[in-house]
């Protein structure tokens, strides 16, 4: 627990007047995501620990440098969870770092990403200015919604210092359906699980392997799962697969190779479903390792390996781009903070 | 009451102005004279009133491009309205600016049953999306109270709410893309139709940015699947301290309602004599929970709402026994706002939001307000949320009451913010709220939600005077609650 905040800030205005670009890190565990900053490191890994957390609000506060795990205990710990599922990375991966690489699990599409948990945040803006949007309370719309703005805008608007979450109830019980097909058929299926109402909290495919997570309560699951094709599987082996997708390591990237990650609606562009790609979200979200130099369908990402000097978001049109390029002269007018990391032009 | 700044003659005459809007679309899109334009003047807060300079009603994007361009170009304020139901004053015209009515754009541009999506243009009614979506078995789950007229776009600009936020979000959390046109004139859309598009979430800033940042031209949409069962129920209890404490404990056990409604004596009295639905008069404070999923889901959470409820002393249980039942259980909580409002003149709502641990207190502290300004307050709220509606009666007729209600009203906010809650949980600053957003905000945190709204629109045209206030509004506000 400790409160470095006022560090934080001392280290930004330093930075203002010696025109020096920080590069925020949290516990580095997504160097690899997005493109290199160059900039001296502002550590927020030491600004840790719980804040406020009452169960029956429904409502966690902690500091962004607190580890997901952490925060996954000290809910666990009430029978609690956080709803958007992200990456622990070793257990190491920081809030702050979630938030701002917008990291969500395979429960993405039913439960929401990190948008969706965040309801408000500290900020340190390039002013060295601390702070607080949004708030602690479910519904907040009292001015611009500058915490949800944040996430995605992998620290280039400002050094998240707090964050505060929405959780929910621990599910009861869960199961995993398997059914053996080919990707057409997955692809096929896997529209039922948005437009049903059942306990689904992951849908991927892999391996000719078509998997479907149930979670909630005893009752809700075992009945949802008798409609679901396919037979169940083996509960650990479960909970490795869902890990292993949650935690990106389905793949292992190279320099040589690039992971391109899609994110666009599920039943979309399906003819780029091979039976050897992955697909996550019910299609939503989709994965290709090819080697450096071969470059994927329109609108993927350079996800992971390969060179991060290139765009890696692929392009945007000239209208966001001037937007966003005053957004962040608003929040950072002289682009200390992690300059380059989201675009060459930021 | 706060009124705007007075604005800066335009260079323009209304007639050269009108002229220069009828070369942009049909001479009957434009709206001059008084007769024509009085249905505009005011939002759902009526207290508030300024008939527009001109209003333009486009039919298209080229349209609202073109028009955009244009009062950039001669820096005319620009208001945007979609069906009025606002209640903040966020529509309020501007006496030397165009009103942009957005109500043409009513269609349904796609509906997929596959993806659950729809792309809608921004004048669709809230519930239209609902009824054209049901023969896929899907819903749009934001529902604000006027959803029979209100309209996508005004929801996205408001960040609508609604009875089943707790479970289902905000129109924020259900909004996967938004095209906008700038104040220049210019076409962008952010997000799009899978989730979480790379970079900063625009989509979300945009979201609730009542109408200062761009026009809202077309959304994408969630829409979920209707469950397989619903069941109600209603829960009497003799001190809303009592029914407050109930909310907090059902929550914190692990069952989310759909919906989690709560009214206290004199809107039970209300909505009993408005609609007889059977409400207990004689209880101080009322719950109505919804519970959705499957059946299997429901029957088990039914037992355990019921449980829990008893042992937090309810004094009545009455579970629905039919669709039919629900609806009219529901009718009650529907009804409550016109069914306050057949007892007073006028009523004025608040809509704080506070931690739900917070009920008891700030109602008993309402309470007190109430019996100090004189001014009855029924009280009507999505307690799952901890959203409050508080309703205060009074007579515009009478000299001062308006002031009266309007001060306790800012008291009430004031006591939100004091237990850590906000001055909006779902309506929007607007106009209405503006002299309370220092009391939320430092002066950094306002000029940081300047420095957006000029990234946007640097001129201040867009709904200029609204949401965020000037910081010189802020100091004089700090210098008065220092003397």
């Amino acid at each position: 627990m400790t409160d470095i905040t006022a560090q934080l800030q001392e280290q930004v205005l330093i930075a203002r007047t010696t025109e020096q670009p920080l590069n925020i890190v949290g516990a580095n565990t997504k160097s690899g995501l997005g493109r290199i900053s160059k900039g001296q490191t502002l550590s927020v890994r030491e600004h840790q620990g719980v804040i406020s957390y009452s169960p029956s609000e429904l409502v966690i506060r902690v500091r962004a440098g607190t580890t997901i795990s952490c925060i996954n205990h000290v809910l666990a710990e009430q029978n609690q969870r956080l709803i958007f599922e992200p990456p622990v990375f070793n257990e190491q991966a920081t809030m702050g770092g979630t938030l701002a690489a917008n990291q969500s699990g395979p429960c993405r599409p039913w439960f929401g990403g990190v948008r969706d948990s965040v309801l408000g945040l500290g900020l340190i803006n390039g002013l060295g200015e601390h702070m607080q949007f949004g708030g602690q309370v479910m519904k907040n719309v009292a001015g611009f919604d500058v915490s949800r703005s944040q996430v995605g805008a992998m620290g280039t608007l400002g050094v998240i210092t707090d964050v505060s979450l929405k959780v929910l109830p621990a599910f009861e019980s869960e199961v995993t359906m398997a059914l053996n097909c080919p990707v057409h058929e997955a692809l096929h299926l896997m529209p039922r699980y948005f437009r049903e109402h059942l306990p689904v909290t992951g849908v991927s495919f892999w391996q000719g392997q078509l998997l479907v997570r149930l979670q909630g309560s005893q009752a809700g699951v075992d009945s949802a799962m008798k409609s679901i094709p396919g037979e169940p599987m083996e509960p650990l082996l479960a909970t490795q697969w869902w890990h292993k997708l949650r935690e990106c390591q389905v793949f292992e990237s190279s320099q040589s190779q690039v992971l391109w990650r899609h994110n666009l609606g599920a039943t979309d562009q399906q003819d780029m479903c091979h039976d050897d790609c992955l697909l996550n979200w019910g299609g939503a979200q989709r994965w290709q390792l090819l080697p450096e130099g071969e470059e994927a369908t329109n609108g993927a990402i350079r996800y992971l390996g390969g060179s991060r000097e290139a765009e890696v978001n692929g392009p945007v049109n000239s209208v966001a781009r001037k937007l966003q390029g005053k957004l962040k002269m608003a929040f950072d007018p002289q682009s200390i903070f992690n300059p380059g990391r989201l675009y060459s032009w930021m | 009451m706060v009124s705007l700044v007075a604005p800066s003659p335009s260079a323009h005459s209304r007639k050269e102005l009108v002229a220069d809007l009828i070369a942009m679309v049909k001479p009957e899109q434009v709206l001059w004279d008084d007769e024509n334009q009085r249905p505009f003047e005011c939002d759902g807060l009526a207290v508030y009133r300024q008939m527009p300079w001109v209003t333009v009603i486009p039919d298209n994007i080229a349209q609202v491009q073109a028009i955009m361009a244009y009062c950039y170009g001669q820096q005319i304020p620009v208001v945007v309205r979609g069906a009025g139901t606002g209640l903040c004053a966020g529509a309020m015209p501007h006496a030397s600016g165009v009103l942009l009515v957005m109500t043409r754009f009513d269609k349904v541009l796609e509906l997929d049953g596959d993806l659950a999506q729809a792309r809608v243009q921004p004048g669709v009614r809230n519930l239209a999306l609902s009824e054209a979506a049901a023969p896929l078995g899907l819903y749009y789950a934001p529902d604000p109270s006027s959803q029979i007229a209100c309209t996508i776009g005004g929801n996205v600009a408001e960040n609508a709410g609604g009875v089943h936020c707790l479970k289902y979000g905000l129109t924020v959390n259900n909004l996967l893309a938004v095209t906008i046109v700038t104040m220049e004139g210019e076409l962008v859309t952010f997000g799009g139709a899978g989730f979480d598009t790379p970079g900063m979430d625009l989509v979300a800033l945009l979201s609730g940015s009542e109408g200062l940042l761009g026009v809202v031209v077309e959304a994408t949409v969630r829409l979920l699947p209707r469950a397989e069962k619903v069941q109600v129920l209603m829960a009497a209890f003799d001190s809303v301290q009592v029914a407050g404490d109930a909310v907090a404990e059902l929550i914190g056990s692990g069952v989310i309602p759909a919906g989690l409604e709560m009214m206290d004596q004199l809107a039970i009295t209300a909505a009993e004599d408005f609609v007889k639905v059977g409400y207990p008069t004689d209880a101080k404070a009322l719950l109505i929970c919804e519970l959705d999923g499957t059946s299997a889901e429901v029957a088990q959470q039914l037992q355990a709402v019921k449980s829990c409820f008893t042992d937090c002393g309810a004094t009545s249980i009455r579970v629905a026994k039919d669709a039919d039942e629900a609806a009219r259980l529901w009718l009650g909580r529907k009804s409550a706002f016109p069914a306050v409002g057949r007892m007073s003149p006028d009523y004025y709502c608040m809509d704080g939001t506070i931690p739900r641990s917070q009920v008891g207190h700030v109602l008993t502290r309402i309470a007190e307000l109430s019996v100090h300004y004189d001014l009855p307050v029924a009280n009507v709220f999505h307690a799952g949320d901890g959203n409050l509606h508080p309703l205060i009666l009074f007579n515009d007729a009478q000299p001062g009451d308006l002031e009266k209600a309007e001060a306790l009203g800012g008291d009430i906010l004031t006591l939100c913010v004091d237990v850590g809650g906000t001055i909006t949980g779902e309506h929007g600053v607007g106009l209405e709220k503006l002299p309370l957003m220092p009391y939320q905000f430092s002066d950094q945190e306002v000029a940081q939600f300047r420095g957006i709204k000029l990234a946007f629109d640097p001129h201040e045209q867009l709904n200029p005077g609204k949401a965020i206030p000037t910081l010189k509004y802020c100091q004089e506000y700090r210098s008065i609650q220092h003397d």
